[in-house]
């Protein structure tokens, strides 16, 4: 993709959720492009619309109307199949309540994205170890996710986020569920990764102490963007 | 996703809910172990029936007369079926080699019997006889063709030497024992009042070896049988030794044309009706030594062309029988075999086969329901696990066969299980019905006497089965193959909807925040 297109275009973008009296508008008219390798912070109280922004983005739901293109493929566009082969290829995600699988241990969980794409047992499994040692989790290879502190949990599932080099993470309240000093830990792991390989990261939040670890911060108030600003980081 | 990993996936998914995986298993292997036995049931009959037909006769013979002509052969049970043609075929040489020509025939005898009475003596001065004894001429050069085997001997080769039914010899009476007979060990037994069970009938030595003694026949146009067998059954109880030592050289009526020849038996054949009685109670010679014995008693015969009684068609197949059964009646030949006996008992056989089958089924319908209900279960409680996969990016069709896998696996595991759970069982009843007739059997022979079979050979005539072994029970191979694969296709056919829900689980679900 030519480095002058922005790695997220957002054009137009209207979510409507039509329920039995009325029509709940998500989003309005969003417009957004994120250049590559910016940490860009998706801000807003609950009810902001900040979360259907970011399932549209991921390709998680149809929008109403507009689209998306990351990397110059409109994800809204895509059928089951292609977007699973999208999201292998280019999306990672961190979750607020990890999501890691229960029955596989701490190397199995951040091994799954490259699983899923064919790569051979011992392959991936050597890089999902090389990445938990990263994380400091080296020592918890084989351990299963109710072994963990949440802390621990979160750090495997950044691990599994990056695993694969994608070019855009998903961070959706990341540190939602943790204490503020782990916050801290977590956060400035999801940035050096980012920095380290210039990828893009969309983090939503509604915390202002995170929000500040972005580059840039989009606030969004009742489905529109009302502030866009960078932080200078 | 590679299947290696979606099987190991699925067995870790599988050992997460144990108990329940156990449970639905077991429901699979009551439900395959049930159809399995209740089928070896229906295949037990079908043995026994097997049993039962071959007993009477080789089951590939078909027997082909003409509608006027001699039907000399009685048949045990086995069903005749006219073609309602005319009269007008005739059964000679030119016929039997139309028949050799039928696909599928592996060999052709005419038949022609001894249509006069005759009497066959052995022994010094005639002391043993057989009287009305049957005889029968067929192609000596077809014997193996046939079927036919020799229990002892050899084939004869010359105009002298004839072959011996299997039980002819218990058929002589000793004229110097008042007409006493020695019996053969048939299988049958007697009630015996003291020990109140059933004493087998022990067999006695023939009065003599049929392959060292020649044989003398008599026979004639006019002869109405031994004049010392006749005495014996009128009541004529005067005079009997010398009536017997006498017996060749007294005056009966048409004595003058009787025939007497001089034969030696060179062998003896196993018996089967459905080849003649004389095979098991009389004697077998070539059609040659037929045609000149029928000259010497009836001069006029031999300017008549040959025509036979009957002819004996042995058909290479089983499966083969109808076919040629239906192309002799095309000729206009009456045909008469097994077939149609065979036919019925089978159709029989098969309606109790569904029956029991569809008894097994029921409880293998249960189990599959129980397969789709651990799914179904299993994929509500991983709807989360689903969520996060599509979210990383699993394609959906990899979701799909993991659940699929899932549950065909349960039903393999079933199947597997169930089937040789059910060979054990089967192998229980056949040991433990052996083991109830031996013990009805062999219990009267007094105590400990160690009658009947050991345990190392009722089991293993349960599993192989044997000439005269009952078994009740009765898997074969196909049966184990068709259970496991059965089981398996019912679990993949009940995991199909559970499946199918999962796949349509939203990564979205994935993403809320629910804790």
């Amino acid at each position: 993709m030519p480095p002058s297109h922005p790695m997220i275009e957002v054009r137009h973008l209207r979510k409507e959720y039509p329920t039995a009296d009325e029509t709940v508008v998500a989003l309005e008219d969003v417009n957004l492009a994120i250049p590559r390798g910016q940490i860009c912070c998706i801000y807003g109280e609950s009810g902001s619309g900040k979360s259907t922004l970011l399932n549209q983005l991921a390709g998680m739901e149809k929008p109403t109307r507009g689209g998306v293109r990351i990397g110059g493929v409109v994800v809204s566009a895509l059928d089951e199949n292609e977007l699973a082969a999208f999201r292998q290829r280019h999306l990672g995600f961190v979750f607020q309540s990890y999501n890691l699988l229960p029955n596989l241990n701490a190397v199995e969980n951040v091994a799954m994205p490259l699983m899923f794409r064919g790569v051979p047992k011992d392959r991936r499994e050597a890089a999902a170890r090389g990445i938990l040692k990263r994380v400091g989790l080296g020592k918890r290879l084989t351990h299963y996710p109710t072994q963990m502190s949440g802390g621990q949990q979160q750090r495997v599932g950044i691990a599994r986020a990056f695993v694969a080099r994608p070019e855009v993470v998903f961070a959706d309240e990341p540190t939602g569920n943790l204490d503020s000093k782990t916050k801290v830990d977590v956060m400035e792991m999801i940035c050096s990764f980012a920095r380290d390989l210039n990828q893009t990261i969309v983090l939503v939040t509604h915390d202002d102490n995170m929000a500040q670890y972005a580059d840039r911060i989009v606030t969004l108030l009742d489905g529109r963007v009302v502030d866009d600003r960078l932080t200078g980081n | 996703m590679n299947f290696a990993d979606i099987l190991r996936l699925c067995v870790q998914n599988l050992f997460r809910r144990k108990s329940r995986t156990i449970l639905t298993v077991l429901g699979v292997i009551v439900g395959c172990c049930s159809i399995v036995l209740m089928v070896s049931f229906g295949q037990g009959i079908n043995e026994q029936n097997e049993r039962s037909l071959k007993a009477m006769g080789d089951l590939s013979i078909v027997t082909a007369y003409t509608s006027g002509g001699g039907y000399g052969m009685a048949m045990a049970s086995g069903g005749s079926s006219s073609s309602g043609g005319s009269g007008s075929v005739k059964l000679d040489d030119k016929a039997i080699e139309s028949f050799r020509s039928i696909a599928g025939v592996e060999g052709v005898t005419p038949v022609k019997n001894l249509q006069y009475t005759a009497t066959a003596k052995a022994g010094a001065g005639g002391r043993y006889i057989d009287d009305g004894v049957q005889i029968m001429g067929i192609d000596m050069s077809q014997l193996d063709a046939m079927g036919l085997k020799l229990t002892e001997g050899d084939k004869p080769v010359n105009e002298k030497q004839i072959l011996a039914g299997e039980h002819v010899v218990y058929g002589f009476m000793d004229s110097l024992r008042n007409g006493a007979m020695r019996s053969y060990a048939d299988g049958s037994c007697t009630y015996s009042e003291a020990t109140g069970q059933c004493v087998p009938t022990e067999g006695e030595d023939p009065y003599f070896n049929l392959l060292t003694t020649p044989i003398t026949l008599v026979t004639g146009a006019n002869y109405q049988g031994d004049p010392y067998v006749q005495n014996l059954y009128s009541g004529g109880a005067a005079g009997m030794a010398g009536g017997a030592s006498g017996a060749g050289a007294s005056g009966a009526d048409g004595q003058s044309q009787n025939v007497t020849l001089d034969f030696t038996v060179t062998g003896v054949l196993k018996g089967d009706y459905n080849k003649g009685y004389a095979t098991t109670d009389g004697f077998v010679m070539d059609l040659k030594v037929m045609q000149s014995l029928l000259k010497k008693i009836d001069p006029s015969s031999a300017a008549k062309s040959m025509t036979y009684d009957q002819a004996l068609v042995k058909v290479a197949d089983l499966s083969q029988v109808p076919v040629v059964e239906s192309q002799l009646k095309a000729m206009g030949y009456e045909t008469s075999s097994y077939e149609d006996l065979r036919k019925s008992m089978e159709e029989g056989t098969r309606v109790i086969q569904l029956i029991l089958g569809g008894i097994g089924a029921v409880s293998l319908l249960v189990a599959a329901i129980g397969i789709a209900n651990t799914m179904v279960m299993s994929v509500s409680e991983r709807t989360r696990e689903i969520g996060i996969m599509k979210a990383l990016g699993c394609y959906v069709r990899d979701i799909r066969v993991m659940f699929l896998t899932e549950a065909g696996a349960i039903g393999f595991f079933g199947g597997v299980i169930g089937a040789a759970l059910s060979a054990f069982v089967s192998l229980g009843i056949n040991v433990g019905g052996m083991w109830l007739s031996s013990m009805s059997s062999s219990s009267s022979d007094g105590s400990g006497s160690g009658g009947g079979a050991s345990f190392g050979t009722m089991v293993w005539q349960a599993i192989v089965g044997g000439e005269d072994v009952t078994r009740y029970s009765v898997i074969p191979w196909w049966l184990y193959l068709f259970a496991i694969l059965f089981a398996t296709c019912v679990g993949l056919l009940f995991g199909f909807g559970p499946a199918n829900k999962a796949v349509k689980i939203p990564a979205l679900d994935a993403i809320k925040n629910e804790q």
